[in-house]
């Protein structure tokens, strides 16, 4: 078997070392990070599950929220998103509801909900993941209150925030993170 | 350096390893390939592992190659993210930050300088690329690019899979010509047939005048290369297929003119009724059709081939259920009732109605079937609404059902909503008297007429003198739409006519503004262009104005 053996020395520390040395450049920040305040607006938007869901609402409470904007059918970037989504849920191990992760769809125009469950589905997403949907309208004001809105969905950009329960802090993520840089970011957000 | 020596060698003794396992015929890698490339299965059925971000596993049912470099392998661009082509016939080449050849052409040009250098790549470097993220200048791609875990023999298989990707025009493209046909069902209405045509034959005279006057001028020719490319100097053609007799036989035709004359793609389309057996024939041939106009298409999740404007008239009985839905506090458990004429018109409706309402986990409506040829009383509306006191009434029936609607007006346990099909009513919605005009609320599954005047004058390009008066003002305007969505897609495609790389640079389009629908908007896979439908009512007064009573998508 000589790819896995390849692929051992390749991810080696060493080795990302001087293929480092070898590029002739460090490794450039993987992503952007800032803490930030937003103001949640008072829209109702619609789950996988075809409920109401009072957005606000989701923010009344002691556990600590990550928000993400993605959709059914977008390419690249989601698929890296969700899988840090899915990923954070197994190290949750049994209780996955200690951690509500919200993803928010930026293409309501064709995200009804029972698109929505087949997207949580195809990633295994166990309770305590929510994907919603609403009105082009308010999905627009959640965009804008996060400072992350997108005139059209091919203008994406991979944007995740974790709101601090201790003080209502946002830390605002831009780009795309590995598992360990996510759970990192998670526990500096001062959660388990 | 020394590590990079020791990675060669490996890759060396890599390429007799590749070499030594014999591989299954072309047509079972190609089957075998496609599996992992688009559903993330191995070629022994099991899942196939990946690692993306670096250290994140994910099972290759939640995505694989497909999910990112897209269905024809050419790749994707979303917002910053570019995805490369992962074909072959690209990957085996040196890549330079532009597109050799169309250095002057913006729209191809652009596309290649958001990727880095790199050397052509081998059997062996792809391997490498592929299980461990790593290209051949040593550049690791994992923050984007997952990694796979493959043995040898399936990542043999993926890798000739790969060669084999988008490696040759697809069929109907010919040196300087690409060929389309259209298909019209005999027995369908000639002005709608002549509606459908017209501007499809615009589109394409306009671009073979391009071409012709190109060839005479050098300068026009310069100038429509940096616009177009290449493709400023292909002509195109569109035949007519007629389908005639039953359904039953329409594909035995189809296969008869298709092996004629191999066209890239079918544009537009018609039929007064069924389209599934043409729909089939894509299907299984893989050819794309751009936008039929009918009324029942074929509704899935999962066909590719194609491309419909909207889910048909059912999605007026869907939008009818989203819209109750958003009330669904004021109906509270009253009941509501379908009246349904036993049409396919009606049952359409109310099937889309059925299947938003219940899948809201609504208490299903109450039906009532008219046999289609029995008239709709005002009696026998009475007699309804007196029997389950309705909070929402639902009239399935063409305008005939007006006066026995308007009956209704003086009945005191009467539902507070009356909603039917404006589509169906025709003109004959402008003529609800007034005091019915509150109660009654119609599916309108168009932009707002005084709003899509603006687009008149572009339209009226198409008529070239013809009195615009002989044509279907609708249907004109969805083959426009037509037209104008495969010059934005073959512009974009950079040189690369591939059926699938049709698809997914549609797939990539930003949401678009046409004439008639308020809205049309694309993404891999998305079928159905236009996906809402408003609900309103008709205003006061001599002339009234359609009023919006919802928004386009409600979800
Ligand atoms: C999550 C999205 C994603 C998935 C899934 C994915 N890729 Fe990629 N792939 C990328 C991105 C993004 C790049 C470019 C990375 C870079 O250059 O930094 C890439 C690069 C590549 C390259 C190198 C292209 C070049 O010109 O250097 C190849 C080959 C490739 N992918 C093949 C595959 C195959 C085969 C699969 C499935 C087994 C696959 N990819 C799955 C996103 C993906």
């Amino acid at each position: 078997m000589i790819i896995p053996l390849v692929r051992a020395l390749l991810l080696s520390a060493a080795a990302t070392l001087l293929l480092a040395a070898a590029a002739g450049a460090a490794e450039p920040a993987r992503y952007q990070r800032t803490i930030e305040r937003y103001t949640i607006p008072d829209v109702v938007l619609i789950n996988q599950d075809g409920e109401k869901v009072r957005f606000k609402t989701l923010f009344d409470t002691q556990q600590p929220v990550v928000v993400d904007f993605i959709y059914g059918t977008c390419t690249t970037i989601c698929p890296i998103l969700s899988a840090g989504y899915a990923n954070l849920q197994r190290k949750l191990g049994t209780d996955t509801t200690r951690v509500h992760l919200v993803s928010i769809t930026i293409d309501p125009e064709n995200d009804t909900p029972a698109i929505l469950k087949k997207y949580l589905a195809q990633y295994s997403a166990k309770p305590g993941w929510d994907f919603l949907t609403g009105s082009r309208k308010d999905i627009d004001r959640v965009m804008n209150a996060f400072d992350a809105y997108f005139r059209d969905k091919m203008d994406h950009k991979p944007l995740t925030f974790i709101r601090s329960p201790k003080d209502g802090s946002w830390i605002r993520l831009y780009g795309l993170l590995s598992g360990v840089d996510f759970l990192d970011e998670y526990k500096k957000a001062g959660l388990q | 350096m020394k590590f990079l020596l020791t990675v060669s060698l490996l890759l060396l003794s890599l390429t007799t390893a590749l070499a030594a396992e014999p591989l299954p015929s072309a047509a079972e890698i190609q089957r075998l390939g496609e599996r992992m490339y688009r559903d993330g299965l191995l070629p022994s059925g099991a899942v196939m592992k990946a690692f993306v971000s670096d250290d994140v596993p994910v099972d290759g049912t939640a995505f694989t190659c497909v999910s990112c470099h897209l269905r024809s392998g050419l790749g994707s661009i979303e917002g910053e993210v570019v995805t490369p082509p992962t074909n072959g016939r690209i990957l085996y080449q040196e890549r330079k930050p532009y597109v050799q050849g169309a250095i002057h052409v913006p729209l191809i040009h652009n596309y290649a300088v958001y990727l880095p250098e790199r050397p052509a790549y081998t059997d062996q470097t792809l391997a490498a690329l592929i299980s461990a993220g790593i290209d051949p200048t040593g550049r690791s791609v994992l923050k984007a690019m997952p990694r796979y875990e493959l043995d040898d023999r399936d990542m043999a298989i993926m890798i000739a899979y790969l060669k084999a990707l988008s490696d040759q025009p697809s069929p109907g493209v010919g040196e300087h010509v690409i060929r389309f046909a259209t298909v019209i069902v005999a027995g369908t209405d000639p002005v709608a047939v002549e509606s459908m045509l017209l501007p499809l034959q615009f589109s394409v005279d306009r671009k073979n005048r391009l071409a012709a006057a190109a060839g005479a001028n050098p300068r026009v020719a310069r100038m429509g290369y940096n616009m177009l490319g290449d493709l400023q100097s292909y002509t195109f053609t569109l035949a007519r297929w007629t389908l005639t007799g039953p359904p039953e036989g329409w594909r035995a035709q189809l296969d008869d003119y298709y092996r004629k004359e191999p066209v890239f793609a079918l544009l537009g389309g018609i039929s007064p009724g069924d389209w599934e057996p043409v729909h089939r024939f894509c299907e299984e041939n893989r050819i794309p059709d751009l936008f039929p106009v009918v009324d029942y298409p074929v509704i899935s999740d999962s066909d590719w081939y194609t491309l419909y404007f909207s889910r048909g008239i059912r999605q007026e009985g869907e939008a009818a259920a989203r819209y109750l839905h958003g009330m669904a506090d004021l109906i509270k458990d009253r009941a509501i009732v379908q009246v349904i004429r036993d049409t396919r018109r009606g049952r359409a409706l109310a099937d889309g109605f059925r299947a938003g309402w219940q899948a809201t986990g609504h208490t299903p409506a109450i039906d009532v079937l008219l046999p289609a040829a029995e008239a709709l009383t005002g009696e026998r509306l009475q007699q309804i609404v007196a029997g389950h006191k309705p909070a929402v009434l639902l009239v399935w029936d063409d305008a005939a059902s007006l006066p026995a609607i308007g009956a209704l007006a003086g009945q005191p346990d009467r539902p507070g909503l009356v909603l039917a099909s404006g589509n169906w009513f025709g003109q004959a919605l402008w003529t609800v008297p007034e005091p019915l005009r509150e109660l009654v609320y119609f599916t309108w599954p168009w932009r707002l007429p005084q709003e899509d005047a603006r687009f008149d004058i572009s339209v009226n390009k198409i008529f070239a003198g013809k009195s615009p008066a002989a044509y279907d003002p609708r249907i004109v305007r969805q083959s426009y739409t037509t037209g104008e969505v495969l010059g934005k897609a073959l512009m974009e495609m950079r040189g690369e006519y591939h059926r699938d790389f049709l698809y997914d640079t549609i797939g990539m389009m930003t949401d678009m503004y046409y004439p008639l629908y308020e809205r049309v908007s694309f993404g891999p896979g998305q079928r159905y262009a236009a996906k809402g439908c408003f609900i309103v009512q008709l205003g006061k007064g001599e002339k009234p104005q359609l009023e919006r009573r919802s928004e386009w998508v409600m979800q």
